[in-house]
């Protein structure tokens, strides 16, 4: 090299050598990010436990988990316990004053929340952490934790990236599994790489952790913050791979197996944009769709279909969709239908309030929802009436969207005869279809001839009707609402 | 609750023949002992969703005991599935071979006979006696686990009234309880009271101390009539439940008074005999004769048990007699009772092998209990969505949507993995809507509508009655793979009507 040359580059080589020698460190230790203290931090949540079968009954628990600083004034967590929260409190660095906060905004579908704290000591000397744009694929992840009033960091292996529900709703949307032989998670901790929030926990379940990835987080927490989010969306049909060339042909479609095979078309999506049974989707929002259902996403690799849902937009989306029907192929502009819990016969959650109730006569009525049947405890799938159960499963021919069932009965002498008689869906009160307790308390405002009030089950085996004497029906429904310490006889 | 039968199963059948009995030390010849046999048997199950298949061979031992017309009577799960049955009589090393004459599988009795009359010589045929009372002392006899030699418990009646019958499944009889030792083995076993058989012991319940159950007088008496003109019916059924009437406002409303006297129709089977006679709200006043009381139950020989057993008490095609109050009136009505085998595949069933048929690999064969029941652990821990719709369908959609029910929902068992059928991503556990565009009411169904197919391909169409997953089979290739499977698989008929 010419020496003038050699001199005029001396202070760029001399840069490049510091960079070379020195930065590694520095960046180790910006990657470190040795301020997680400052912005991890500890949340606990109050929160109403109703009893299934008294739902007037409401017992409190309290949890820890964690949440982590975005933005200034902003503490991100998971919605998980926060729907019926009582109190919510935050702590940093681990130990030392717990401060009141207030849950500013929470999703059950995609599982998020924000929280604030009206105390200045809370924000004094925390930092807002960033959330990574991206996360890749492995080989490893820093697990961050309070534990014990000390910060906590452990590696964990990257696992896969999938598609399912979230820990509360029933849109699907991208998860990370990471392994580890750490115990105890899935309450919220940071899962980090880079100095950045990679993800939050959501679960554990033996070695596998599900985190909700940080560009899944950040797509929402920023529309929500623009003002634009609509809500999770899903997909409303269901469908097969289309993994068998036979019934590709017999369907319409020659050559290698692609596709996904519509079997049942859309329940609440318009059906002339909606995918019909046998159509075959051929791409979704310009994806193409292999035999296996999925999609190559360029973040995670291959994904089931179901992604689609919710990449890129929300619920009430346009997404176009090609699909084979018959001899040709068509292009359907598909509404993707907000994830509603109300859409479904028998919810999975119920979020808007205490558990709704109707006390008549002893005889107590309530929605039939699942978090009436997890009142059977873990093993309620096992253990929780079957004919109760398979509402999930089939919906009434009669097309209602909801039901109501006899769950319980305070004995009075007015219930006399009765006092077996529970879980029993209700078809018809005084003659009246009911499918709400609103609709139960308006079909009570009219008995039936003979001076009764009549109510008739779903067909089966079990119990089909019973009466009450109308006359004695309001004095006795105070008195066992007295009798047996309820606060009101219905929440509606 | 959990029922048991008592069937001893396995080491107690390598019991060792004894010596000759020492005629010096025997019982009086006229002891009812001696007319209780041990019964061994060897039975042998078919593995329900490969039902060409069978379980390994299975031994266990029960208890019998001669009756009128040298047959021996014991219950109906100690000879179910026999491939050979065997009897040893009271201290006789011998094993005696013998056969099933009658096995009514609803009431868990069956009769046999030894293959060789004279093998029964000498021997005095027990005779029945009548329902025991509660608290009175009765005596089992048998072959209990535990020991080769007869054993002898003695207890009282605990109680009488009407219980589930484990070994059916589905059916529930009058049934004594008793506190005398009833132990894996005695299954088949008389119950005496003086000297006269008053039941068989039949079931018990874990974790119950000193309960054992035995089938009364009742019961077996009308398995014997049943069993006269040479064709085992069953106890008919009317088809109706009945429920407690006790409300007060539901009496004033049917107009009836505070009397404690009759209880309600809540519900009727639409094809069943009762429903061409009552309607849902009469009252059932009496019943056979039995006062109906205002709890669903009647009196019965000093019991109060469900009003069931009155509809038990006549044979099919025999009449019961009912008053019921109607629209504020009395009204006697006759009831014709009738064997019902329509819920035949929701219980256990016994003797018949499976039906199946099998094309192209793919395994089709009548949904039913005994179906469920080879899904083992996976049909017990939870319930998944596949299993909630195979149990709907197989016990509730006949009751609560007959016009979308089917007579015998057929199911794809599973698939033996070939190159024709290898694409298939439905292998197995799924009912069968329709094939090729018929829709599967029975498995003969299946076989027509494979066979009469005369398009390139064959469509299947699986859960129902909504869209469920589909498949599609190249007809031809299918054709011509089917002997290949069978022969790849070991299977030597490809069907079983």
């Amino acid at each position: 090299m010419h020496r003038r040359l050699f001199l005029r580059l001396l202070p760029l080589i001399a840069a490049l050598g510091f960079f070379v020698a020195v930065a590694p460190a520095m960046r180790a230790q910006l990657l470190q990010r040795s301020s997680w203290e400052n912005s991890l931090v500890s949340v606990e949540v109050t929160y109403k436990v109703y009893d299934a079968f008294q739902p007037w009954d409401e017992p409190t628990r309290a949890i820890r988990k964690h949440g982590v600083v975005v933005a200034p004034g902003e503490i991100l967590t998971t919605a998980q316990y926060l729907p019926a929260h009582t109190l919510v409190r935050v702590q940093k660095g681990g130990r030392g004053r717990w401060h009141d906060a207030r849950v500013k905004w929470w999703d059950a579908q995609s599982n998020i929340a924000v929280l604030e704290s009206a105390s200045p000591a809370f924000w004094q000397g925390l930092e807002p952490a960033p959330l990574a744009e991206k996360v890749g694929r492995g080989p490893e992840f820093d697990l961050v934790r309070w534990r014990d009033g000390n910060l906590e960091k452990r590696r964990v292996e990257f696992g896969r990236f999938t598609v399912g529900e979230g820990a509360l709703g029933f849109a699907p949307h991208v998860q990370l599994e990471v392994s580890t032989d750490l115990t105890g998670l899935g309450w919220t901790e940071v899962v980090a790489r880079d100095g950045a929030v990679a993800g939050l926990t959501t679960y554990s379940n033996g070695r596998v952790c599900g985190v909700l990835p940080a560009p899944f987080i950040r797509d929402v927490l920023n529309a929500w913050r623009e003002g634009r989010f609509s809500g999770l969306g899903y997909f409303d049909f269901t469908w097969q791979p289309g993994g068998n060339p036979e019934l590709l042909k017999e369907l319409g479609l020659a050559g290698e197996p692609r596709g996904a095979v519509v079997h049942r078309g859309g329940r609440e999506s318009d059906p002339d944009v909606s995918p019909r049974a046998r159509d075959i989707l051929l791409e979704i929002d310009g994806r193409p769709i292999d035999s296996e259902g999925d999609y190559l996403d360029p973040d995670y690799g291959h994904l089931v279909l179901e992604n689609l849902a919710n990449r890129g937009h929300f619920a009430g989306a346009t997404v176009k969709m090609k699909v084979r029907r018959g001899a040709e192929e068509v292009v359907l502009d598909y509404v993707v239908p907000k994830a509603e819990f109300s859409d479904e016969t028998v919810p999975r959650e119920v979020f808007d309030g205490a558990p709704k109730y109707l006390m008549a006569g002893g005889l107590v009525f309530q929605p039939l929802a699942q978090p009436f049947l997890r009142g059977w405890g873990d093993e309620w799938r096992k253990f929780a009436p079957f004919r109760l159960q398979y509402w999930q499963f089939e919906e009434p021919d009669d097309g209602r969207k909801s039901l109501v069932v006899l769950s319980g009965v305070l004995p009075d002498e007015i219930n006399l005869g009765y006092q077996d008689a529970v879980m029993l869906v209700v078809d018809k009160v005084n003659g009246r279809a009911v499918a709400t307790l609103g609709e139960l308390a308006e079909a009570l405002k009219t008995p039936s001839p003979g001076g009764v009030h009549r109510f008739e089950f779903m067909p089966g085996r079990d119990l089909q009707r019973l009466v009450l004497d109308a006359a004695s029906l309001d004095e006795a429904t105070a008195r066992v609402k007295d009798y047996y310490g309820l606060p009101a006889a219905s929440r509606l | 609750m959990f029922w048991v039968i008592l069937l001893a199963l396995g080491g107690a059948c390598a019991a060792q023949a004894e010596d000759l009995a020492d005629p010096g030390s025997a019982p009086d010849a006229a002891a009812p002992e001696r007319a209780v046999v041990q019964i061994l048997v060897s039975s042998q199950e078919p593995v329900y969703d490969a039902p060409w298949r069978w379980e390994p061979i299975q031994r266990s031992t029960g208890t019998g005991f001669v009756i009128e017309g040298g047959r021996i009577m014991t219950n109906a799960h100690v000879i179910a599935w026999a491939k050979q049955i065997l009897i040893r009589r009271y201290q006789d090393p011998r094993l005696l071979p013998a056969r099933v004459v009658f096995a009514g599988h609803d009431c868990d009795l069956a009769l046999l006979e030894p293959v060789d009359p004279k093998d029964l010589d000498g021997v005095k045929a027990l005779e029945f006696g009548e329902l025991p009372a509660v608290q009175s002392t009765v005596v089992t006899c048998g072959y209990p686990a535990g020991g080769d030699q007869m054993s002898f418990t003695r207890g009282v009646v605990s109680r009488i009234e009407v219980q589930p019958y484990a070994h059916p499944g589905n059916r529930a009889l009058l049934a004594v309880q008793t506190d005398a030792a009833i132990n894996p083995g005695n299954s088949g076993g008389p119950v005496f009271q003086d000297d006269k058989v008053v039941g068989v012991a039949f079931q018990g319940i874990p974790g119950l101390q000193n309960a054992g159950f035995f089938i009364p007088p009742e019961v077996v008496r009308h398995f014997l009539d049943d069993v006269k003109d040479g064709r085992h019916d069953g106890f008919p059924m009317a088809g109706v439940s009945f429920e407690a009437l006790q409300n007060p406002a539901y009496r004033r409303l049917l107009g009836l008074a505070d009397d404690g006297l009759g209880a309600r129709v809540d519900w009727l089977r639409a094809d069943g005999p009762a429903a061409r006679v009552l309607r849902p709200d009469d009252v059932l006043l009496e019943a056979g004769g039995f006062p109906v009381g205002s709890d669903g139950m009647i009196p019965y020989r000093g019991n109060r048990v469900a009003v069931g057993v009155a509809f038990q008490q006549p044979q099919t095609g025999e009449t019961i007699p009912l008053k019921i109050w109607r629209d504020g009136r009395p009204l006697e009505l006759a009831v014709k009772m009738e064997a019902y085998d329509g819920d035949r595949l929701a219980g256990h069933q016994y003797d018949e092998p499976p039906r199946y048929y099998i094309h192209a690999g793919l395994v089709f064969t009548p949904l039913s209990a005994n179906y469920l029941d080879s899904f083992g652990q996976a049909g017990r821990d939870y319930l998944w969505e596949g299993l909630a719709r195979l149990t709907y369908e197989l016990h509730n959609r006949a009751t609560e949507n007959m016009a979308e029910s089917r007579p015998e929902p057929v199911v794809l068992a599973g698939v033996l993995p070939h190159a024709v059928n290898a694409d298939l991503g439905v292998r197995g556990r799924v009912l069968v809507n329709k094939i090729n565009g018929v829709r599967i009411e029975r498995l003969e169904d299946v076989k027509r509508a494979l066979e009469q197919n005369q398009g390139a391909r064959h469509l299947l169409e699986f859960s129902g009655p909504e869209d469920g997953p589909m498949e599609a089979l190249d007809r031809a290739a299918a054709a011509a793979a089917h002997a290949d499977i069978l022969r790849t698989y070991g299977i030597v008929a490809d069907q079983r009507f």
